[in-house]
């Protein structure tokens, strides 16, 4: 076992690993924070999405070890200081961009570095972002239609299909 | 035993030598352990010195083996690029952009590997560090077969060099069965140098058509002096004859063969119109 520490939504946190402990799973079973999601295993479907130092990875194909030291976002960090939903969040709900709910920590969290890369994206940006974000519910366009109108943009022209 | 990410490469050749399995980004290894244990000894190369990045040096450019596919779509690179550019898009999605590497995607070596064929136009040599010292070695006999690469015992690759590509410019296209997130059928790469609108020289390499990315030379040569309003029916099906697909569950041969035959075609356009 290794001693492990990083910072997890702003807290410095620890614990023993092994070697090849996943980062999913130091999330998960060690910390206990269960948002983020592990769907394929195989770095395929992006439910396991977080922030390493600002960039999105898969949980589910990263070392625990490799973010030693490292800053880390997972979805339970996303919420404003007092708890409220914050506007990707709210967005998500507001135009129903989900439906199980399996996917969405991961679509929120990719959905936060785009906008942290491109705060204004178009339609076709977005979908181009979130190729390695899998949905099987929604069909992807509520979903794109939250995080345009999270980026503060009007998505009454943007039609339900 | 156990986890070791040093910055000296001496620490490095040292994990190696007990046995370590190399990790850079991790998105080939970590899958292809299947349902079987992840290893207990393992070497992660992303922060050796001089890994990560791109530089440019008095022969070319030196692209670090960890340097990530997000680092280099991002890069400031001359139009010579913009083909490994296109296809630092193309690799999976964003996620894997974000920790997978250009070295992970060489030495994993797979036919389908999208960083081959535009790498091929760039003609690099590949420099390799291990216990007797370093070596080179030009990209395309560092790649030996599918899965295969002269990888010795011990060694890492420590970075690629790319002698100055001049004032052409690059094109990439890869055929998909959809467009996000998949593995090639095949894909082309083009660089081309046009001097009063025509070849002055070309480049063409082809991915998932053979064990290895390969070069198109009889083709090359054909291009040189073609005026660049005429490339259209530049391609003739004898210039793909060193090609070799399989058929699997993406492609039968034959469809990759006339697909190849396209998207020749258009690389080239492509690079041309950037030239
Ligand atoms: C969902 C998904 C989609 C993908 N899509 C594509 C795609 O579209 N196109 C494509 O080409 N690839 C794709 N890949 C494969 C992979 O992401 C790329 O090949 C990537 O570039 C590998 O880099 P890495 O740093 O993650 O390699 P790693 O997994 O870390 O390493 C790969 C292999 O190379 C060895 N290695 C790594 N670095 C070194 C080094 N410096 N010296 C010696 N050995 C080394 C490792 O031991 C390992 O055997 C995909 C993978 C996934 C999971
Ligand atoms: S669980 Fe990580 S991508 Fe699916
Ligand atoms: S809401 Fe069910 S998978 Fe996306």
């Amino acid at each position: 076992m290794t001693q492990l520490t990083m910072t997890v939504n702003g807290k410095a946190v620890s614990g023993d690993v092994e070697g090849r402990t996943l980062l999913v799973n130091f999330l998960r079973d060690t910390l206990r924070l269960t948002g983020t999601h592990v769907g394929c295993d195989t770095s395929q479907c992006g439910a396991c999405v977080v922030h390493v130092n600002g960039q999105a990875v898969k949980a589910c194909t990263m070392l625990a070890l490799e973010a030693e030291g490292a800053e880390v976002a997972t979805i339970e960090g996303q919420a404003d200081a007092d708890g409220s939903l914050n506007a990707i969040q709210q967005a998500f709900q507001d135009h129903h961009g989900l439906q199980c709910g399996f996917c969405t920590p991961g679509m929120v969290m990719s959905a936060a570095a785009l906008l942290k890369e491109n705060p204004k994206p178009t339609e076709a940006e977005v979908r181009d972002y979130l190729e390695g974000n899998i949905c099987r519910c929604t069909g992807y366009h509520n979903i794109v239609k939250a995080i345009m109108a999270a980026s503060g943009q009007d998505v009454g022209a943007i039609a339900a299909e | 035993m156990g986890f070791h990410r040093p910055d000296r490469i001496e620490d490095a050749l040292a994990a190696l030598a007990s046995g370590a399995s190399v990790i850079a980004g991790g998105t080939d290894w970590y899958p292809s352990r299947g349902d079987g244990p992840v290893p207990m000894n393992v070497l992660d190369v992303t922060r050796l010195q001089g890994f990560r990045g791109i530089t440019r040096d008095g022969a070319g450019w030196r692209i670090g083996a960890a340097t990530t596919w997000t680092d280099i779509a991002r890069a400031d690179l001359p139009p010579a690029f913009d083909g490994l550019k296109r296809a630092a898009r193309e690799v999976g999605g964003l996620q894997i952009q974000n920790a997978g590497t250009l070295g992970g995607n060489l030495c994993n070596a797979s036919p389908a590997a999208d960083g081959m064929p535009p790498l091929l136009t760039l003609d690099p040599k590949v420099e390799l560090i291990g216990p007797h010292g370093a070596r080179e070695v030009p990209l395309a006999d560092f790649v030996t077969g599918p899965r295969q690469a002269d990888l010795r015992e011990g060694e890492l690759l420590a970075a690629l060099h790319i002698p100055d590509p001049g004032p052409s410019a690059g094109g990439f296209i890869k055929l998909g069965a959809r467009k996000y997130l998949v593995i090639s059928i095949a894909m082309v790469a083009a660089l081309v140098h046009v001097e009063g609108g025509r070849v002055a020289w070309a480049r063409v390499a082809v991915g998932a058509c053979s064990p290895v990315a390969r070069r198109l030379s009889a083709l090359e040569a054909d291009l040189q002096g073609v005026a660049v309003n005429a490339l259209a029916g530049a391609v003739r099906p004898d210039h793909l004859k060193d090609l070799s697909p399989i058929g699997d569950v993406r492609g039968s041969a034959g469809y990759r063969l006339d697909a190849v035959a396209e998207l020749v075609g258009r690389a080239i356009a492509q690079a041309a119109r950037g030239a």
